[in-house]
């Protein structure tokens, strides 16, 4: 009798497990066709000779060493590390200007969480676009008509190869650091402010407070957003392609942008885009294997 | 005015001192500017719509010689923007649809039924959260080719079913829901299904509601997948439009920053409507969106 019931018990969950994972099919259908098969799929169609949406030979590392060879790759490769020196170099710590700035405001903060949101909602192309007018060479782009009024003379700014990658990190600086901001604020609530009280009437200077409590309180955050800020203008495309095709001479030109090229920008030739895909996924699990490497030591410290 | 309470660094006992008051008004004034550089880009390009070509390529003026809508409505009806703004309204209505169910009750299983071997797509989903959509966009387009499903909104609305991070937030929300009442509809009889529709989602409209305004503004703005799904057929949305325009050069500049108005109006309003809740999530949870 106690033998049976534990079996009935057994069926019964077996299909109690049958069922959640009924209903979790649609889901994992659907992760699976737009996001997990892609992925694999890349790394076989990066082996393989392709005509149209055939795979048409196996032709080992081919692909690659083709991809490689070509003056553009490098020049790809070196931009696509300089969008993300400058990134880190303009990108990463402003956030957390603001978000200390903010966070000292009483009256008017709700207005400054908001315009420092805004931009975040715009479209990403139309952001690009509007800012294209910005950076125009013309005496009508808005940039030039500023600068006019302080006597400064026209300026071109797009068709500078040493100016086009900063102000493309500017751009999407403009766009994506207001928010970052409300982030590392969510992070610096989390300290009691009758900590800074108890910091003051122990004699702590403003600056004192900032050091050793406020900082210390987005450490980790910081840590996290630092990896996923360079995972993510590791794959800057649309922004260069939009504002300068990859110009002045590809001096704007990304590692995606390449691929994009491949496999969209006329010869169709999707095995050496797959090939380029899996260059940029290697170089950023790379990137994520040394980040949790020195993550993890660095929490053993602690 | 009632008196807010300081929450930074700054007491009020700091504020005896020159020193930090002068500090204090620096940082106010460092919040405005900020304020300024968020919305001029914004006022500047609804100025510049209102110019025509030749004002546009000549004038140094931000100001427009005058605001006549003229120029607005002739672009929206040359260009033919409506149709691409109901192509857009159906795209968008579609992809919050499969946003909420798929994530929806992929997240329910993996937060609340953890049938056995739940936890490998668990991993599988926190890790596709590292992996950009972009990266394997060439295999996803062929995949779409094979089947036949291009030129239609199809593969762009389930796209959203598929999307690691709403499942993620998911998760979250119902990992803190109490889990008693859960145990309780289960002992009274409730199917697993049942518990999802009559006890967690009237639970979870919040999280339902940033979900959704977080795939409207996504569904909206996106035009990467969609320009290879719908280039050259009837069914293009504004923001493939706009694509086509920027890569093609085939609008003048004047008629493309009215575009760029165009696109740009639906996200405004949605901002304005839930810019509270939107600030405060980010505020408090720390997504962005």
């Amino acid at each position: 009798m106690k033998k049976r019931s534990h079996s009935l018990a057994a069926g019964a969950r077996r299909s109690e497990s049958f069922k959640s994972w009924l209903i979790m099919l649609p889901g994992l259908i659907l992760m699976t066709f737009f996001v997990w098969e892609p992925l694999l799929e890349s790394v076989r169609m990066s082996l393989y000779k392709t005509e149209n949406i055939e795979l048409v030979k196996f032709i080992g590392l081919k692909n690659f060493i083709s991809v490689m060879g070509k003056a553009n790759f490098t020049q790809a490769l070196v931009n696509t590390f300089a969008y993300t020196f400058w990134s880190l170099l303009i990108g990463f710590v402003l956030p957390i200007a603001l978000a200390m700035l903010i966070g000292e405001t009483v009256r008017g903060k709700g207005l400054f969480r908001t315009a420092a949101y805004l931009p975040n909602m715009l479209p990403g192309l139309a952001v690009i676009i509007l800012w294209s007018a910005f950076f125009s060479g013309e005496k009508s782009g808005v940039l030039n008509i500023l600068l006019g009024k302080l006597g400064i003379p026209t300026q071109t700014y797009l068709t500078r190869s040493n100016l086009v990658i900063p102000i493309i990190i500017s751009i999407a600086t403009w766009k994506g650091a207001g928010a970052t901001a409300l982030i590392y604020m969510a992070a610096m609530a989390s300290v009691n402010p009758e900590l800074y009280e108890a910091a003051a009437i122990d004699g702590a200077s403003v600056w004192q407070r900032v050091i050793h409590i406020l900082l210390p309180s987005i450490k980790k955050l910081a840590g996290t957003l630092l990896i996923l800020q360079i995972i993510s203008v590791f794959q800057i495309m649309y922004e260069p392609m939009v504002l300068t095709k990859g110009g002045p001479d590809n001096a704007s030109l990304s590692l995606m942008q390449l691929m994009w090229q491949y496999a969209f920008g006329g010869s169709m030739d999707y095995g050496k885009a797959s090939a380029v895909a899996v260059i940029v996924t290697v170089i950023l699990l790379g990137m994520t294997a040394v980040y949790s490497y020195f993550n993890n030591k660095e929490s053993d410290w602690d | 005015m009632r008196k807010l309470p300081r929450t930074g660094v700054i007491r009020d006992y700091d504020m005896s001192s020159r020193s930090v008051r002068i500090g204090y008004g620096i940082i106010y004034a460092l919040c405005l500017v900020m304020v300024v550089f968020a919305v001029f880009p914004l006022i500047w390009v609804v100025f510049a719509g209102f110019k025509d070509l030749k004002e546009f390529m000549s004038s140094t003026s931000i100001l427009p010689r005058s605001f006549d809508l003229g120029p607005f409505l002739k672009t929206w009806s040359q260009l033919g923007i409506a149709k691409n703004y109901l192509n857009s309204l159906i795209s968008v209505t579609g992809s919050v649809v499969c946003a909420l169910i798929f994530n929806g009750l992929l997240g329910y299983g993996l937060a609340i039924l953890k049938p056995k071997g739940y936890g490998v797509v668990k991993k599988l989903v926190m890790l596709s959260l590292l992996v950009p959509a972009t990266i394997s966009i060439v295999p996803l387009f062929m995949n779409i080719q094979r089947l036949k499903m291009g030129n239609s909104f199809l593969p762009l609305w389930l796209s959203y079913g598929a999307n690691a991070m709403y499942v993620v937030l998911f998760i979250q929300f119902f990992e803190s829901l109490p889990q008693s009442m859960i145990e309780a509809s289960r002992i009274d009889g409730c199917t697993p299904l049942q518990t999802f529709f009559y006890i967690v989602l009237p639970l979870s409209k919040p999280i339902c509601a940033v979900v959704a305004i977080f795939a409207i503004n996504a569904a909206w703005s996106d035009f990467l997948l969609p320009y290879l799904v719908l280039r050259g057929g009837p069914l293009q949305t504004v923001m493939v439009r706009l694509f086509v325009f920027s890569t093609e050069q085939t609008v003048n500049a004047d008629t493309m920053m009215r575009s760029v108005v165009f696109s740009m109006i639906p996200p405004i309003i949605l901002f304005a409507l839930f810019q509270k809740q939107l600030t405060e999530n980010a505020v408090s949870t720390g997504i962005k969106g």
